[in-house]
């Protein structure tokens, strides 16, 4: 066994396999779960490390991590403790420490929950869709990795035809106060004609260097309608894999508003299954990369039903020596009849040492569908910062108005007011960090 | 009372990787209380002139000075010259989506004040409210984006409640009546009156003497190929509309090509 920090060992996969399940056996999970542990550990040891186009992350610290454990993590101060307080979920670490869902949420049957006491009391719920409809184990070696090693996340489910208007806000922290695992593994299932608005929220507290692996699987049964925005503010020593996976059935809706805001290194894919007839995915991102982070965004949507429709809108700035990459997929599967696909990706560098790439990747097997596609990576248009700064703005001021510009394009389509406020409150923090340095 | 003073500006431009001397030694000087007009042909270097008091960096400066209060602006940013008091309405104003007219405005009179002491909500709206009235423009163009769909004469309108606005020591207004009809003409007049003040001063670019009955100019310039050729009152951009550009430049023995020559 090599130590390699105070707190994480790396493991080989025999300790790995014990480890897996003695924690597995301590928290008293039922054998299906076992079973899909150890399955999911043999996935993790025999599939190759995942391809992420323009990127090359096999350095990343993304498997330093130890047996997993239960591990207790304090609530947080400051300023996000206020932002906690309003939450409906809010959790530090794998440590659950608020749950509230209105009253009438309750009546309808809504379960908000975490992932440890959802296989307690609603393991039927969890059995039938945990990576069985939006991921699957042997799917990829990190997806499977994280099912191996998951130890919380949030579940919520949504009964028949219960339609809640008022957000269910989630806030997850990543507790880098010590050096610990972080494998996060959620699930939202919005039964038919169901609908629900989700806002989820990661972030980060304390300056140890961890590795957060989060996944969301996103379950939307027939006629059904899911908002789901994820706020993602984690912080530089937060190197992260995320994977938000939708899954749709018949005539579901799902809308995504994503916000990479992180400060770290991360990979994402935010990939959406169109499965059922005439189901919709709307994706918008916006994402900002300074100082010397990498941020690569795979996004797809896959078109297996016919009349579905996928729409991909992402707009990306670049500061200083910071890379950040759009990967856009749209794959229109053979037999999706009048599908659609469209997608722009549009980056923004701020820096000659920028690095940017928006590369739309189209792969269409059936002929009466309809794809389209744009991409670009430019600089600040001059004309634009000249009239700026002749009404006297300074030019890192200057700057912030055309980058907001930029954003805006993608903002402004956001569903809530109060979204887009707070994401203009975080765009500025984020230009305003990467300035004092 | 301030004063800009151009000292034997001379001025090229890159064209084919080549620099062309557009200003060829402009002298000129402007005090607080006055009112200024430039004529001239087309390509005869106004707008280069007022392009390179702002600081465009399209523009090169090989000699000469741009002072203003005796201090020498030809080495100071875009920025700096903006808020040293010097305000450009532009003949092309950009657009930017996203950012709407109001942001834009108060980050443009912010830029002129302490970060302790920025212009209190209430009191910018106050003033706001006040210099769309005189343009007769409705709250709702201040909240669109900058420029962004604007007509050609909502653009210049704009420019104007900018300059209302930000309130500086000297405006430059470049081709301000250009594609306006008579009656947004005298909406940006009387934007650009509205100002006349013993500390503001203004100068005017502009082909047509038709400007200048809405704003009436103490001095006229006429530049012709890189040089102010002729200064005169208001009487003088009379007797060039009904002379024409050629008949002065052959009163003064001038042998310069003019474009309209150049067209017959």
């Amino acid at each position: 066994m090599t130590m390699w920090t105070s707190g994480v060992t790396k493991v080989d996969n025999q300790m790995l396999l014990t480890g897996v399940q003695q924690y597995s056996q301590t928290q008293h999970e039922p054998d299906w779960l076992q079973q899909l542990r150890q399955q999911a550990l043999q996935a993790y040891f025999n599939l190759p490390l995942p391809k992420f186009e323009k990127i090359n992350y096999r350095d990343w610290p993304l498997f330093d991590f130890s047996v997993p454990s239960v591990l207790e993590s304090e609530p947080v101060t400051g300023e996000l403790a206020k932002q906690a307080a309003t939450q409906q979920f809010y959790a530090v670490g794998d440590s659950t420490i608020q749950l509230t869902l209105p009253m009438a949420a309750l009546r309808q049957g809504v379960i908000l929950s975490d992932l440890r006491s959802a296989i307690t009391h609603h393991g039927d719920l969890v059995q039938k869709y945990l990576m069985q409809k939006a991921l699957h184990v042997g799917d990829d070696k990190l997806t499977s990795l994280n099912t191996a090693m998951m130890t919380n996340g949030f579940f919520l489910y949504v009964p028949k035809n219960v339609q809640l208007e008022a957000p269910i806000e989630l806030l997850q922290i990543v507790d880098n106060r010590t050096t610990q695992n972080y494998f996060s593994h959620n699930l939202l299932i919005a039964d038919s004609g169901s609908q629900v608005n989700v806002i989820q929220r990661l972030a980060s507290v304390g300056d140890q260097a961890n590795t957060a692996h989060v996944l969301v699987e996103v379950m939307a049964e027939a006629n059904s309608q899911v908002n789901f925005a994820g706020i993602d503010t984690m912080s530089a020593q937060t190197t992260a894999y995320l994977n938000r996976r939708g899954y749709l059935a018949a005539d579901a809706k799902l809308d995504w508003e994503f916000a990479e805001m992180n400060a770290g290194n991360v990979i994402a894919d935010f990939d959406s299954e169109l499965k059922g007839r005439g189901s919709e995915a709307m994706v918008k991102t916006i994402a900002i990369a300074n100082q010397k982070q990498t941020q690569a965004l795979d996004t797809r949507v896959t078109n297996y039903g016919k009349q579905t429709v996928a729409n991909i809108v992402q707009r990306g700035i670049i500061l200083d020596a910071a890379t950040l990459i759009f990967n856009g997929i749209g794959h229109i599967i053979k037999g999706a009849h009048g599908a659609k696909a469209n997608q722009e990706n549009r980056l923004l560098m701020l820096s000659t040492k920028a690095r940017g790439d928006a590369n739309p990747i189209l792969l269409i097997d059936e002929n009466d569908v309809e794809a389209g596609h744009a991409a670009s990576v430019g600089r600040v248009d001059e004309q634009q910062m000249y009239y700026l700064l002749s009404r006297g703005i300074p030019k890192p001021v200057a700057e912030r108005l055309v980058i907001r510009g930029f954003l805006a394009g993608v903002i402004t389509e956001l569903r809530s007011q109060r979204l887009r406020q707070e994401l203009n409150d975080v765009i500025e923090r984020r230009l305003t960090d990467g300035q004092n340095d | 009372m301030s004063t800009l003073e151009i000292k034997d500006l001379k001025v090229t431009v890159t064209e084919n990787e080549q620099e062309r001397l557009i200003l060829k030694g402009v002298n000129l000087t402007l005090k607080t209380g006055e009112t200024h007009a430039i004529m001239g042909p087309n390509g005869t270097g106004k707008s280069t002139l007022s392009e390179t008091i702002m600081g465009n960096p399209a523009y090169h400066i090989i000699s000469g000075q741009i002072l203003l209060d005796g201090e020498n602006l030809v080495k100071k940013t875009v920025d700096e010259r903006a808020r040293a008091g010097l305000f450009l309405a532009m003949q092309y104003p950009a657009e930017i989506k996203g950012v709407t007219n109001i942001e834009f405005l108060r980050a443009a009179i912010n830029a002129r004040r302490a970060t302790d002491d920025q212009i209190p909500v209430t009191d910018f709206l106050d003033r706001l409210d006040e210099k769309l009235a005189v343009l007769n423009m409705s709250d709702s163009m201040a909240e669109r984006y900058l420029n962004e769909g604007f007509s050609g004469g909502e653009k210049k309108r704009n420019e104007i409640l900018q300059l209302l606005m930000i309130q500086p020591k000297f405006a430059i207004l470049d081709e301000i009546d250009s594609g306006l009809d008579i009656d947004a003409l005298q909406v940006v007049a009387k934007g650009v009156n509205a100002m006349k003040s013993p500390d503001f001063g203004t100068l005017m670019i502009t082909h047509y003497q038709r400007l200048l009955n809405y704003i009436v100019p103490d001095f006229v310039h006429v530049m012709m190929d890189g040089r102010i050729v002729k200064t005169g009152d208001a009487q003088l951009a009379h007797t060039l509309e009904a002379e024409g550009y050629a008949g002065l430049r052959d009163e003064l023995g001038l042998d310069v090509p003019l474009t309209d020559d150049d067209v017959d």
